[in-house]
């Protein structure tokens, strides 16, 4: 309906199509530039995995050496969040000027934009155990080692799962706007250009494609989630609909 | 019988945190297949107790021995059952009960048999390959007690096992605990808030003061074993809870 609505407001205000496209222009520029759009979009996509793998392994580490090492647990959240709270539009021309117009920057734009939410949930997750389960494991004469691997990695996997759904966007926007500072690749960059020439359709069917990406990337993370992780809490209750209760299955 | 060392022997056990002295000079002694249960008020230190002769709290002074060896960290001779059942949620149930098994480095092969034993013992045929979630409280908690069987611990310690279940499967788990209790060799230290849970369960009875906690009293059981439903009609069982009670109150007005 909304639809509806925008492209009969465009079309009978007679809004130029460089301000205001209505969707039925969008819809021609997005089947006119599919495959021009995929390959951009496929580089964005690559800055943006490998930038946030990195995350991943960083977050990941950081979280381990909060959990483990009393003097470092102080430290390093407010550290990271006071460097978080930098914008990164402001140091992304730095990136350039130090790295040049090649991907390196993206890819550091990326992970710096995901690191933050990836090692706050990693820490949470390895760290925020009930302490039975850590009794419960030593009596058994657990080593550090082994509780690590068999108990608080696991515990913290639907908390990286649910990292990875806000850190992809993020980790996103940063590649976007890497594009956006200099480069001649990737979704960015295409939607620079298409702004340089009024292509306001270009603009809009690329952000179209930009969102098709992030909601295939939830979308994957989510299927892992459900095919994997049936166990995580938020899950719990289905299954114990069809749980015996009472004395014969107490 | 009495060639084996105790199951347990504490002396002079005192703990002080820094909100302040919470045993006071704590000693008894629980034999190498004798059935102990701590009863006391909120907050009189029976949880610390048992934590502290798990070797999973420390303790201020005094000493503590289980099987004969000196309680310096988490034992192994020992194995715990916690108020809630502390299931892996991610592991099937019978990868749970295997737990303690990898933790302590072992194949878990080597005790696939004796889980199928405690699984089979415990009444929870069937339901070994399913995850926690899907069990009732009253089975993952049996769940936890299989798990806490596996390597035929010397001491087994429990905190409260069913105090959060319903009282009608509370009855039943008492007796489920004293039926598989009575087919291993272990020693069990419980603490309950149930008097005719020690009374049912029990050899005997240490009653324990308000905080700073001290032992009060300690009253013997000879009710004949196996104990079942009719144990509570036995005036001998109203006698003792009577006396348990007795002591219990006696400290709280004290």
């Amino acid at each position: 309906m909304v639809l509806a609505l925008w492209e009969a407001g465009t079309r009978s205000f007679d809004v130029p199509l460089y301000i205001l496209p209505p969707p039925s222009a969008v819809l021609l520029a997005l089947r006119r530039t599919w495959t021009l759009q995929a390959q951009h979009l496929a580089i964005t996509a690559a800055t943006t995995f490998v930038g946030l793998a990195l995350a991943l392994v960083a977050g990941v580490g950081l979280a381990l050496a909060a959990v483990y090492v009393r003097a470092i647990r102080a430290v390093i959240l407010p550290a990271l969040a006071a460097f978080n709270g930098i914008p990164k539009v402001a140091i992304a021309p730095l990136f350039v000027i130090w790295f040049g117009l090649g991907d390196e920057p993206k890819v550091l734009l990326a992970f710096l934009m995901g690191l933050f939410p990836i090692f706050v949930s990693a820490a949470a997750g390895l760290g925020e155990i009930e302490p039975d389960y850590l009794d419960l494991a030593r009596l058994s004469g657990g080593s550090e080692r082994r509780i690590f691997w068999k108990v608080r990695l696991m515990h913290a996997l639907p908390y990286l799962t649910d990292a990875l759904k806000v850190a992809f966007p993020l980790a996103l926007v940063g590649s976007v706007v890497g594009e956006f500072i200099g480069g001649n690749r990737g979704i960015g960059y295409l939607i620079l250009s298409a702004q340089f020439n009024l292509d306001t359709p270009l603009v809009f069917a690329c952000l179209i494609g930009i969102t098709l990406l992030t909601s295939a990337a939830t979308g994957f993370v989510v299927w892992l989630e459900n095919r994997w992780l049936v166990w995580r809490p938020s899950r719990r209750r289905e299954g114990a609909a069809a749980a015996p209760s009472g004395l014969s299955g107490a | 019988m009495t060639s084996a060392p105790p199951a347990i022997h504490v002396a002079h056990l005192s703990k002080r945190f820094e909100t302040g002295p919470t045993l006071d000079d704590v000693s008894f002694e629980v034999g190498s297949r004798e059935f102990v249960t701590i009863v006391g008020p909120s907050g009189c230190g029976k949880s610390t107790t048992l934590r502290i002769v798990a070797g999973l709290v420390g303790r201020s002074s005094g000493t503590v021995h289980v099987a004969g060896r000196e309680v310096t960290g988490p034992i192994s001779q020992a194995a715990m059952v916690f108020q809630s059942p502390v299931l892996l949620p991610w592991r099937r149930v019978d990868e749970n009960i295997l737990f303690p098994a990898e933790m302590r480095g072992d194949p878990p092969d080597r005790y696939r048999d004796r889980a199928s034993e405690l699984i089979a013992l415990a009444g929870l045929g069937g339901f070994e390959r399913r995850y926690p979630h899907e069990l009732s409280g009253g089975m993952q908690q049996r769940a936890a007690l299989c798990r806490a069987l596996l390597l035929d611990p010397a001491l087994l310690l429990m905190d409260e096992p069913f105090g959060a279940l319903d009282v009608l499967t509370r009855e039943h788990m008492d007796f489920e605990l004293q039926r598989v209790w009575s087919s291993t060799t272990s020693a069990v230290l419980l603490v309950t808030h149930s008097i005719s849970e020690a009374v049912l369960l029990s050899d005997r009875v240490i009653v324990m003061s308000p905080r700073p906690g001290r032992i009060h009293a300690v009253v013997d059981v000879d009710l004949p074993r196996p104990r079942t439903r009719s144990t509570f009609e036995d005036a001998r069982f109203a006698e003792l809870a009577g006396r348990v009670r007795a002591h219990l109150e006696a400290r709280w007005s004290g």
